[in-house]
């Protein structure tokens, strides 16, 4: 089937999907799986950008272009709720790297102000299934607060294109207390007493506290007519983030980094999203009570502790969700010993929503947790995650479950225009595969 | 007798020896000299050469012992001490120590460090100062006198810096050091396995410490040789270079000096065991708190060990939530046990102070080892007679007996025990009489035992401290001030009245508390040199007599040791030993032709018997029931960086060669067992990327719960790790602002040329031995030539005796090494990484090298750009032998998965994706006769997983190694419920806390010992390229 491209430079916010896409697109025939109900066989209708109709037998326009997707199966595209793409390249080369601002407290940056929409990473990670995700900035060594993280669609010529939400969420870095850490300079790690690092933790815990009750007042002061106020980027930011108008994902790891971040999101009534959380299991109980999902870190980590069970990590997904807590898969919320960090990991998260499923979470939930339940996260539930009319038509076609090795995706769909499978390593491929054979003779590299 | 000029030598002495800033000093502290004749009457004599002897007389005279016995007759010259109610024992021996040595000036800042030239190699001598003995200038110590007020007559002082530190000497401990203190000059050559570390200098890792130890010992026998040769027939000869360093060490291997060496933990013996095996020469061990387990390999090899008293315990101002491995509780549990096996298994072994600052710290440590069932006359041999003959000086020390050194303790009891009271020690037959304060003492007013919290108005504010005060009914005090910058033993504490009076030190000072106590209140001062400051204080708690007894009841309480060690075994060992066994109603993965369906598998005696469909099963076979599950061969890991301490890179140099993983060997990494729940048997342990030609490799099978020898592979073929592109020439690591020289190379081309230069040498090497074996030549004698490990390994490899695996990533550096490797005739075994393999597969199934590569990580850094997850898939159909590696602890826990990708990318078949983590990395380190297959006669390496082998939702329920079942799912569950109710038990008395609740800061293993600590180095597994 033909793929059609269309350049558009129209605005790109309206009703928040990346694009007027003119295209009117029919998938018939496949197993469906909208996430929301039960898997049956039938047609999924997409229009300008949006699934329009979904059913056994619901007809299509006359216009529409079909894809025949007879004996294979159409999932909701699936979300990395925690991503680098767009903002890095190549790791080691720093000159493509637009992930990490200097500063202790950024709450006025945006990923979108950076994202690369050329970027070589995002082609190779949407050919996985993969079809939006968060991109979210990281502080550095001493930082705290790292930016506001941006949805983008991973298709578009531009970033607007891009961009579901380009501000979606807050991401801070809990200033937590950390006796250990590997120094680059010596290669090894460093301990700090404890004093002293609680000390430290306090004091940077203290200075986050006093930003927020800075935004405070700046939203007070400013919402007065004639105020004397000036006019500040960070605390203007802060302020949109006050009784949870805005979600703000805590970057924690352990039990009492992640109690001092519930403790601290209570205190401003946030809209906390806890991310990393290796010891989310130990306080499972008080983030379904105070009712705090989590973006996981990869399934495929090392157990925290020496003596901690070889599979903690790979049951950690199903413990949570049977405790009530929401839960959803990402590439760079963390990682633990494994894949190098980095977008580059991202066309593997539904191997990481797989991985759970040998530890006790069901399929669907797994499924469920790379689509709908990030989207709910999020507060982009009317626009993504399942496949429903009304939303954007994020969708894959498939030789099977997109959480399986095995599975090859056969189309993408991204805000309703059918994207080129090909990437960087598709085209190397190719181009390698099709090199002649040499005859062996002669010494190696005697010729070219 | 002539005692008038005895004083006059003792004044010209020093005169001599000393500045004269000195001389003053000198003059005025000297003391008198009595008349060097005693007579100790009425004395228990507790000798260490028989049974005690009760009512007996022991004369001293001019330093030594003249008489021991009954019915002596005194002189009429001697001094008579009565030693009704008391008993004399030898005067105890502190086996290692730094006492009277001039402290070597801290270069303080790494500044002074990074301006002294960097080490480039083994023939620049790092850190060894073997020609150093502390006799050369003994210096007052202010320690001596509280270790002789405590009984102490003796001690090993021993250079402590560097690898080859210097000598060990035996002194008597006087107050100033002279001639006559020193008993013996050297009495063992000190070895520490600690370098410079890190990137700046040789050695950066423990396996380059020991690679260096061994060729400093073949440069010294060399050098010996060829000295020899050359001084019985000099003519015709070239003329042997002199070697300061090399000197001393031939002279303690000619006169069969011992040599100490580090080590703690079981692992780190086990380290020590194999080196002395190796070098030959006589070795004392000193830390040894871990020899609880060991005590019979110790004894088999004859090394004695020097006790370390200063046990292992939880660090000071700890991260209250970080979580101490059950391995790390066990080892603080079950150290002071090991004087009491050793001295049941007969293993010779001696206390040292190990760096404890107060002898009463030093004493409550024996008695540790008492209250762990050493008997007290094992323990006095500890630190007498036993030091005494390990060290060679049991002709004159360690016993009381007729003509000995007179080093003698009078005291009312052993030393350590509690109450015990040291009247006289007596040094080198001089008398040191333990006087009683001279402050007026009255009967204590009130029972200050309890915990008090202190506040000190300091300069910078108060500070709070915690005393924990017990005072005995004569007013004698003891406890410990507890502070942010430490734990402090209270000495010389005395309630005399209502005033409270004690000392603290912290290193080299001295604190004088002076405390007026009133109720549970105090108030009064701290002195420290010239500063003063105010304290008050209030009771927090009264500890009672009664509480007191059930501390030490509940002491006695603690977890049994059969259990703690049953505990052990179940954490770390095999999960069950197996018989005979058959896995029925299996679907089978030979790996050697089609999968079989409800099949078979029989396993007995560690190797597989038979496989196929319809296969009988022997009488008396425990039967699994794979209940339709798969049965693999055992996962086979061709690149894996897990289970090697000190370090994964000797990256110091660009040539390495001579450093072997197989050296450093961490048996108890609990990456294995994880990789056992992974199922993976067998693993390829590589030096890292960080040179061009780096160190050994060692092939292990993952026998978790066996000792280092015991987990290496026996029959893979030696090989080496080579590395070519970013990580070799430092690409991605700013070395100059880390304070690290430059090194050679910086380009590709550079790493080419090292490569070619040093298989250059290698030839001039191979050479040198031909020529030395043809003889003269023109009238010239060839020299014998110098044995060097770097050279050996290289020479191995020319000779297709070791084999090459190779980290590379980009196609065209690739290439450059093939060619490199058929212009010199050998063959590379493996290219590790290889990222880039598929644009060049065609010319590395040529050259014949397999390829070892990721699934599909790329992009982490430029030369990773290329990467496609198709590699393994393309390479296969060119005809390479491709495998998939973890270099990573996490990755190597689901390789089956990483091989599917192959099925994914590139559509292999499942079955061939399978061989890329089974038969070829098999093939790829040339132990396929043995394992990577279900084959009969083949070793009983299995897998059994719930599913298709291939699929993420697959979990291993079950892995075998040599027919030994050593990764169970279904009762793992059980083995980490017994560690977690152990860790709770053991953390019982100190904080109540469940291990649920639980948190930490990734502590890790059971920390090694100070003198074997290291850094991790770089390009380890945390840059994940390796």
């Amino acid at each position: 089937m033909k793929t059609i491209r269309f350049a558009t430079f129209a605005a790109a916010f309206l009703m928040a999907s990346s694009a007027l896409a003119a295209e009117t697109l029919v998938i018939d025939g496949a197993t469906v799986h909208p996430v929301t109900k039960n898997p049956f066989v039938g047609r999924v209708v997409i229009a300008n950008g949006i699934i329009t109709a979904v059913g056994a037998d619901v007809s299509i326009p006359p216009d529409a272009q079909r894809i025949d997707a007879r004996g294979f199966h159409v999932y909701p595209g699936m979300f990395d709720a925690f991503s680098s793409l767009g903002l890095v390249e190549v790791d080691a080369v720093s000159a493509t790297s637009d992930h990490t601002e200097m500063g202790m407290y950024n709450p006025h940056l945006t990923a979108a102000s950076a994202i690369h929409p050329s970027s070589e990473v995002i082609p190779v990670t949407r050919a996985n299934g993969i079809t939006h995700a968060i991109v979210a900035p990281r502080a550095g060594r001493d930082g705290v607060i790292s930016g506001q993280a941006t949805l983008i669609n991973l298709d578009g010529w531009t970033v607007d294109e891009m961009a579901v939400v380009p501000s979606v969420a807050l991401v801070i870095d809990w200033p937590g207390i950390v006796t250990r850490r590997y120094d680059p300079v010596t290669f090894s790690f460093k301990d700090t007493p404890y004093n002293d690092a609680k000390e430290a933790a306090e004091k940077e815990q203290n200075e986050l506290r006093e930003w927020f009750d800075a935004a405070r007042h700046y939203r007070q002061a400013e919402a007065v007519k004639d105020t004397r106020a000036h006019r500040d980027q960070k605390l203007a930011a802060l302020s949109l983030c006050l009784e949870g108008k805005k979600p703000v994902i805590i970057v924690a790891e352990t039990k009492r980094d992640i109690e001092a971040a519930v403790a601290f999101a209570e205190d401003y009534k946030l809209n906390m999203i806890l991310a990393g959380a290796a010891d989310a299991w130990r306080v499972k109980d008080l983030l379904a009570k105070k009712n705090i999902p989590v973006i996981l870190r990869r399934t495929q980590s090392l157990p925290r502790e020496d003596d901690d069970s070889y599979d903690q990590p790979y049951a950690t997904p199903a413990q949570l969700q049977a405790a009530g807590v929401r839960i959803a898969f990402a590439s760079s919320a963390g990682s633990g010993g494994g894949a190098p960090s980095g977008p580059h990991g991202s066309r593997t998260v539904p191997y990481e929503a797989e991985q759970a499923t040998g530890f006790g979470l069901s399929e669907d939930d797994a499924l469920r947790a790379v689509t709908l339940w990030p989207a709910e996260i999020f507060g982009v539930a009317d626009k993504l995650g399942s496949i429903e009319a009304g939303k954007i038509a994020n969708v894959i076609v498939t030789d099977g479950s997109p959480l399986a090795i095995e599975s090859q995706i056969r189309h993408i769909i991204i805000a309703g225009r059918e994207v080129e499978l090909g990437n960087k390593h598709a085209s190397l491929y190719e181009k390698y595969r099709a090199r002649p054979h040499r005859e062996p003779s002669g010494a190696v590299g005697a010729r070219r | 007798m002539q005692p008038s000029y005895r004083s006059l030598f003792r004044l010209v002495v020093p005169l001599l020896l000393l500045s004269s800033l000195l001389w003053a000093a000198v003059l005025f502290a000297e003391p008198p000299t009595p008349p060097p004749y005693y007579a100790i009457q009425n004395v228990r004599v507790v000798s260490g050469a028989g049974a005690p002897v009760e009512g007996a007389t022991v004369l001293i005279a001019d330093g030594l012992i003249e008489a021991v016995g009954k019915n002596i007759k005194i002189p009429g010259d001697a001094r008579v001490i009565d030693g009704q109610g008391l008993s004399l024992y030898p005067g105890l021996i502190d086996a290692m120590t730094t006492l009277a040595q001039k402290q070597a000036a801290e270069s303080s800042a790494s500044g002074e460090r990074s301006r002294a030239p960097a080490v480039m190699g083994p023939e620049d001598r790092p850190a060894t100062t073997p020609w150093v003995n502390p006799t050369e200038q003994l210096v007052e110590d202010a320690k001596i006198e509280k270790w002789r007020k405590a009984g102490f007559a003796a001690a090993v002082t021993a250079p402590e810096k560097g690898i080859f530190s210097g000598q060990a000497a035996l002194i008597d401990l006087v107050d100033k050091p002279d001639r006559q203190a020193v008993v013996s000059t050297t009495v063992a050559q000190r070895v520490n396995f600690t370098g410079e570390g890190e990137l700046r200098s040789f050695p950066g890792s423990l396996m380059g410490v020991f690679a260096y130890i061994k060729q400093v010992f073949l440069d010294a026998d060399n050098y010996s040789r060829v000295k020899a040769t050359y001084t019985k027939d000099p003519r015709g000869r070239v003329r042997p270079e002199y070697d300061r360093t090399l000197e001393p060490i031939e002279t303690a291997v000619l006169d069969k000096t011992p040599w100490l060496l580090p080590a703690n933990l079981g692992r780190e013996i086990d380290r020590v065991v194999t080196m002395q095996r190796e070098l030959g020469v006589p070795v004392i061990l000193y830390g040894g708190q871990g020899a609880y387990d060991r005590a019979e390999a110790l004894r088999t090899a004859k090394i004695p060990v020097l006790v370390n008293l200063n046990w292992p315990k939880e660090e000071k101002n700890r991260d209250p939530d970080a979580e101490t491995p059950l391995r790390t509780l066990a080892h603080r549990r079950m150290a002071p046990t090991t004087p009491a096996v050793l001295a049941a298994e007969k293993v010779p072994f001696a206390f040292y102070s190990g760096g404890l600052a107060t002898t009463a710290e030093v004493f409550e440590s024996v008695r540790a080892a008492v209250d762990n069932g050493l008997s007290n006359e094992a323990a006095l041999a500890a630190l007498t007679s036993n030091p005494a003959s390990i060290l060679g000086v049991a002709n004159r020390l360690g016993t009381i007996e007729k003509g000995k050194i007179a080093n003698l303790v009078l005291a009312s009891d052993w030393p350590w025990a509690e109450g015990a009271e040291v009247r006289a020690t007596f040094v080198n037959g001089r008398m040191y009489q333990e006087r009683k304060s001279d402050e007026p003492t009255e009967a204590p007013k009130s029972d200050v035992s309890g915990t008090w919290t202190l506040s000190m108005q300091t300069t910078r504010g108060a500070r709070e401290l915690k005393a924990d005060i017990t005072m005995a009914k004569d007013g004698k005090v003891t406890g410990k001030v507890t502070g942010e910058r430490g734990e402090y033993t209270v000495e010389d504490g005395r309630m005399s009245g209502d005033q409270l009076r004690f000392k603290t030190t912290r290193e080299t000072t001295t604190s004088s508390w002076t405390l007026n106590v009133d109720g549970e209140k105090l108030a009064g001062t701290m002195s420290s040199g010239s500063t003063t400051m105010d304290i008050t204080g209030t009771r927090t708690s009264k500890a009672d007599a009664s509480t007191a007894a059930g501390d030490k009841n509940k002491k006695k309480d603690d977890v049994p040791l059969t259990e703690l060690r049953a505990a052990l075994a179940q954490y770390q060992g095999p999960a069950k030993k197996m018989g005979t066994f058959a896995i029925t109603n299996a679907q089978i993965w030979t790996m050697a032709g089609p999968t079989i369906e409800k099949g078979t598998v029989i396993v007995s005696n560690g190797k597989i018997r038979a496989v196929g469909s319809d296969i009988k099963i022997p009488s008396g076979a425990e039967v699994i029931d794979a209940k339709g599950g798969a049965v693999i061969p055992g996962i086979i890991d061709c690149h894996s960086h897990i289970a090697v301490e000190g370090g994964v890179n000797e990256g110091t140099l660009a040539v390495t060669s001579m450093v072997r993983i197989g050296d450093v060997i961490n048996p108890d990494d609990v990456a294995i067992y994880r990789a056992l729940a992974g199922g993976v048997t067998s693993a390829n342990l590589l030096h890292g990327s960080a040179n061009p030609i780096g160190g050994q490799n060692q092939v292990i099978k993952l026998r978790w719960g066996a000792d280092a020898e015991r987990l290496k592979f026996v029959d893979a073929p030696p090989g080496i790790k080579f590395a070519l592109g970013e990580n070799p020439k430092r690409s991605n690591f700013n070395a100059s602002a880390n304070g690290v020289p430059a090194r050679y190379p910086a380009t590709r081309m550079g790493v080419m040329d090292v490569i070619r230069e040093a298989f250059t040498a290698a030839r001039d090497y191979q050479r040198s031995w031909a020529d030395y074996k043809k003889g003269a030549r023109n009238g010239i004698k060839p020299t014998l030539p110098r044995r060097d490990l770097e050279m050996e390994a290289l020479v191995e490899i020319l000779e297709g005796q070791r084999l090459v695996h190779s980290h590379c990533y980009r196609a065209d550096e690739i290439v450059q090494l093939l060619e490199l490797a058929d212009e010199f005739g050998f063959k590379v075994q493996t290219l590790q990484h290889v990222l880039e393999g598929y644009k060049i597969a065609d010319e590395i199934a040529e050259h014949g090298a397999g390829a070892s590569t990721f699934s599909d990580w790329w992009g982490y850094k430029v030369e990773a750009f290329e990467a496609i997850p198709h590699n393994a898939a393309l390479m296969t159909e060119r005809g390479v032998i491709v495998s998939i590696n973890s270099d990573s602890g996490e990755e190597m826990r689901h390789l089956n998965q990483e091989a599917a990708k192959a099925v994914k990318w590139g559509g292999m078949t499942e079955m061939d994706a399978l061989k890329l983590v089974t038969i070829n990395p098999a093939k790829q380190l040339r132990i396929d006769k043995r394992v990577g297959s279900i084959e009969v006669g083949k070793d009983a390496d299995l897998v059994l997983y719930n599913g298709n082998p291939l699929a993420i939702s697959s979990v291993v329920l079950k892995t075998w190694i040599d027919g030994d079942l050593y990764f169970d799912q279904e009762t793992d569950h059980v083995r980490q419920g017994a560690v977690i109710a152990m860790k709770e038990r053991m953390a019982g008395k100190g904080k109540e806390k469940k291990a649920d609740d639980k948190v930490g800061s990734g502590s890790s293993l059971s920390a090694p010992s100070p003198e074997v600590r290291w850094a991790d180095s770089p390009y380890s597994c945390s840059e994940g390229d390796e």
